[in-house]
């Protein structure tokens, strides 16, 4: 990694990281300010979250300020396949186990996530998906018996 | 000492039994399995397989899953000898000076004493916690509210200090797991916080949800994106028993690594990781021929890797005694005893002995199967490291969609999952270690409730937490932690340790 630059900004990275701090504490602040917060001696729902929201947004707002005074490291460039092909997988599997089941499901879900990895060759994964299906359903499904949907279009179950 | 035979007698007759024996073994091969693997850590792996133990009685599902624990920790000395990659994140220590044995052919003699050295430290630990859990649990019972708020305080503040990386990002991920925590209904009033009408959220985010996501599907991603050179050593393992000379050399270092290793693990907040390193500077310290040190000194692999294994145990004693989880793999531990119906706590010793002490028990016998079972199966290791990456993370893919929605049989966490996977990408990218995160939610919840009793016992005022004995020693001991780390000197010192 390399150190960012003498500019204004001089560690990109922390400052990135002070606003992401501040934006969760905002968010979650905004979402319990309904929540009875109650007092010291009968403290509600709401006094955790809040105080911890604000707690947070104040860390954050502390990273912002060191990152414009003490030199850090620069932002990281963020990938788009990998995040997208991985997590797109996992959304794709939620979706498809309870209408298509793990008999589809499963290999949909390699397959998809194969491409995330630029050495994934189609053959291979392919056959890979394929085995490893077969495997998964000997040991989730019938060596351990957990109630996966198998195939309910084709079977009913 | 005879109520302590007396009680490693139940848990050796529990722990002996032919299942319990069965589960043992597959769980330290699993653990060694994923410690040789770099890319895939125990808290994945632990969560990936907690559909597994479903069907298990709690005590056999318990001992599976630490087996799988510190053996991991067992297996992740393998591929840093072999290969310089550390499989775990504690065996950063053993590839300096391992890996250099491996490259002047004495491979085998560094795997041999890394064994022998984990099996003695496991030996001790195993003692250890047996010899502590009685008088702890008795202490345990007296702590009120006020008291265990405190320890948990304490607790944190030493994963915020003993975290790689700078204090404020791992406060930080303290709070976030804090907040995150407060999601679901409210214990005392039934309101919904933070839930945004998600169903599966409605009793509190699930931790193996959150667990899989942030550690397991984030892994992936950042192992994605940095390929890592795997230089299988190609030179022949050797002989594995250590010469006279060796076992001379290395009897003193593995006595003080099991010492420090083990006084570490106990600390509440992650003191385990510590050992390694600690043991390493000190052995560096104390050798008469220092320079030795980074080109294949056997001291640097006896010593660390008995510090690993002691500490990767009695990590147990304050989960099995305080029901606090001191790291987030002792965390997951938490979450398989919840779904077996049992909750971590001094209760659990005298409401399930059986339990209590066959997993005590077990964690010995599960060292010596390590120790068994691993001498021969290292050219199995060495070949499993040839398996690409790009064929391993598919399958770790499916497993973790699997496990996920077999916890609830629930489509919704499944994806909820994958938000959390994106969630821990991103703190990656803002260069967050997101560890103290998962203790910060494991204890969040227990936090809330000792809070809101001890302001109900205490009519609403905070000296309560300073006018008891108990909570203001651990308060005290908060404040020298923490005043300690920010200290310059010693902050750099602790910068080069970690």
């Amino acid at each position: 990694m390399e150190p960012g630059n003498g500019g204004f900004v001089r560690a990109p990275r922390t400052v990135g990281a002070g606003v992401f701090m501040v934006l969760i504490g905002l968010f979650a602040l905004y979402h319990s300010w309904g929540l009875t917060t109650g007092t010291t001696r009968q403290i509600g729902p709401g006094m955790i979250p809040q105080s911890l929201s604000v707690l947070l947004a104040i860390c954050g707002v502390l990273l912002i300020v060191e990152g414009f005074v003490t030199r850090g490291e620069k932002l990281e460039a963020w990938k788009i396949r990998g995040p997208l092909f991985i997590l797109g997988a996992v959304v794709i599997f939620g979706l498809a186990i309870k209408p298509l089941g793990l008999l589809l499901a499963a290999p949909l879900a390699m397959g998809i996530g194969g491409l995330a990895s630029s050495e994934t060759r189609p053959r291979e994964i392919a056959i890979f998906a394929v085995v490893m299906t077969v495997f998964c359903l000997g040991l989730f499904k019938y060596a351990l018996s957990l109630p996966i949907p198998l195939a309910p279009w084709l079977i009913g179950y | 000492m005879i109520e302590l035979i007396d009680n490693l007698g139940t848990g050796f007759s529990t722990a002996l039994s032919l299942q319990n024996l069965g589960l043992c073994f597959l769980g330290v091969l699993i653990g060694t399995v994923i410690g040789v693997l770099p890319g895939v850590g125990p808290i994945a792996t632990i969560a990936m397989l907690l559909p597994l133990t479903f069907k298990l009685d709690p005590t056999g599902a318990l001992i599976m899953l630490a087996g799988i624990y510190y053996g991991a920790q067992y297996g992740g000395s393998t591929s840093a000898i072999l290969v310089n990659i550390p499989g775990e994140a504690t065996a950063v220590v053993t590839t300096l000076d391992g890996h250099q044995m491996a490259r002047q052919g004495r491979a085998g003699i560094a795997l041999g004493v890394a064994a022998l050295g984990s099996f003695f430290a496991g030996s001790v630990a195993t003692l250890v916690i047996a010899a502590l859990a009685v008088p702890l649990t008795k202490l345990a019972l007296l702590f009120g509210p006020a008291d265990y708020f405190s320890l948990m305080v304490l607790g944190l503040a030493f994963a915020i200090v003993l975290a790689r990386g700078p204090l404020l990002p791992a406060f930080c991920m303290i709070v976030v797991g804090l907040l995150l925590s407060t999601v679901g209904t409210d214990l005392e009033t039934g309101e919904e916080r933070l839930t945004f009408g998600m169903p599966n959220v409605v009793d509190g985010i699930d931790f193996a949800v959150l667990a899989m996501g942030i550690f397991g599907f984030a892994e992936i991603l950042r192992n994605l994106e940095n390929p890592e050179v795997r230089d299988v050593s190609r030179t022949a393992i050797g002989r594995m028993l250590p010469t006279r000379e060796d076992v001379r050399r290395c009897v003193k270092p593995v006595l003080r690594g099991t010492f420090v290793g083990g006084l570490l693990g106990i600390l509440p907040g992650n003191g385990a990781v510590l050992g390694p390193f600690a043991s390493y500077t000190l052995e560096k310290k104390l050798s008469k021929r220092p320079k030795e040190f980074g080109s294949g000194a056997i001291e640097g692999v006896a010593g660390p890797e008995s510090a690993n294994n002691a500490g990767a145990q009695t990590a147990f004693i304050p989960l099995l005694t305080l029901g606090i989880p001191p790291n987030a793999v002792m965390a997951l531990m938490v979450g398989a005893m919840t779904i077996h119906g049992i909750i971590p706590g001094p209760q659990v010793m005298t409401k399930s002995p059986d339990l209590f002490w066959g997993m005590i028990a077990s964690m010995w016998i599960g060292n010596a199967l390590l120790l068994i079972i691993n001498m021969p199966l290292i050219p199995l290791w060495v070949r499993m490291l040839r398996v690409p990456y790009h064929l391993m993370f598919p399958a770790i893919l499916i497993f973790c969609c699997i496990g996920i929605y077999s916890v609830n049989n629930s489509p919704n966490d499944v994806i909820l999952t994958a938000f959390f996977g994106f969630f821990g990408y991103a703190l990656y990218k803002f260069g967050f270690e997101p560890a103290p995160l998962l203790l910060g939610f494991v204890l969040g919840k227990l936090m809330e409730e000792k809070l809101r009793q001890a302001m109900v016992l205490s009519r609403g005022s905070f000296t309560t937490f300073i006018e008891n004995p108990v909570s203001a020693g651990l308060l005290f001991l908060t404040v020298i932690v923490v005043v300690v780390a920010v200290l310059p000197s010693i902050r750099k010192s602790r910068d080069e340790v970690l």
